[in-house]
């Protein structure tokens, strides 16, 4: 491009082309949404097993969503040194993610604590809850825990996937997201196992397969601009 | 009564880098100089230009050891670029 001076009609042309090159650029590797849709839906595979089958790995395995924020960190690092450009696109998408990854933290603080906290509260009015076994009789102390945790969960999981898609205007992340919320609203009448189930076809819709789809779309492009 | 159009946005380079700076929050200069294909030493002047002008601020900075230079509108860009856009239509309007 020269320096030259231009028409009004040039200008308005050269405005709208850059615009567009702007809206046109994409850089989105999908690795983040390709590792956390592997990691979640494997150990939820993993618990749905354990449950199913009647068997233990002898660990949590949802451990290994604690030693997946490793690899994020540094695809983090890595994606950010190879921006060229941010986009405010980017930065809403950025902004949403941040907000998600806290609200699933202070889920699963709220998981932990309030079974302990509400424990404590009915003692200190006096009351404990037991459960019965209608069919021996046996009564025991009843452990209080968030009904269906993972229904929660799984609102969660869509809440940012939907939101990025609608900003994008990317397909798969959209049908994946509704995807999603139909295995919330099933798994509202399933038991755990198969709330862990439900949860695994969720993440492999939400993030794995729109994931690999990015990644795809990604190392086309990537192969088009090397030639 | 038409206004001159802003001399500073009034040529080809760097009414490019704004129109693509508007649109985006922040872009490099080696995303600059692919997507508008001046070269380097030609974009150097026109983005010092802009710089001078106030319409851009320019962050330089290292990224693994080689220099990386950021450009960013400012909100006297941004007003400069609705003013010429602005009066550009009032040409074109009165051309039809």
């Amino acid at each position: 491009m020269q320096q030259k001076e231009l028409t009004e009609q040039e200008s308005l042309k050269l405005i709208t082309e850059m615009i567009g090159k702007t809206q046109s650029h994409f850089h989105e590797s999908g690795a983040s949404t390709i590792l956390w849709g592997t990691v979640i839906s494997f150990c939820a595979l993993v618990s749905f097993a354990q449950s199913f089958w009647n068997f233990s790995i002898g660990f949590d395995i949802w451990i290994l969503t604690l030693v997946a924020v490793a690899p994020q960190i540094w695809i983090g690092i890595k994606e950010g040194r190879s921006r060229v450009v941010k986009t405010y696109q980017d930065s809403h998408i950025d902004t949403i993610w941040t907000v998600y990854v806290i609200s699933i933290f202070a889920m699963l603080v709220y998981a932990n604590i309030v079974s302990y906290t509400s424990v404590k509260l009915l003692a200190g009015d006096g009351l404990e809850i037991f459960s019965k076994n209608i069919s021996t009789g046996e009564v025991k102390p009843y452990r209080i825990f968030p009904p269906s945790f993972s229904s929660v969960m799984m609102v969660l999981y869509a809440f940012p996937t939907l939101a990025t898609g609608l900003i994008t205007k990317y397909k798969p992340l959209i049908a994946g997201a509704f995807i999603c919320y139909t295995c919330f609203v099933v798994s509202l009448f399933t038991s755990f196992t198969y709330d862990m189930l439900l949860s695994a076809i969720a993440t492999i819709c939400c993030w794995l397969i729109p994931g690999l789809m990015l990644r795809n779309k990604y190392l086309k492009q990537k192969k088009e601009k090397d030639v | 009564m038409f206004k001159d159009l802003d001399p500073i946005l009034h040529s080809q380079l760097r009414l490019a880098v704004i129109s693509l700076l508007i649109g985006v929050k922040e872009a490099e200069f080696t995303f600059l100089k692919e997507k508008t294909n001046a070269t380097a030493g030609n974009l150097s002047v026109q983005i010092q230009k802009l710089k001078d002008a106030g319409y851009i601020d320019v962050i330089k900075k290292f990224k693994d050891n080689y220099p990386q230079t950021i450009c960013k509108i400012t909100t006297k860009g941004i007003k400069a670029f609705e003013e010429y856009v602005k009066n550009l239509q009032s040409y074109l309007g009165k051309n039809k």
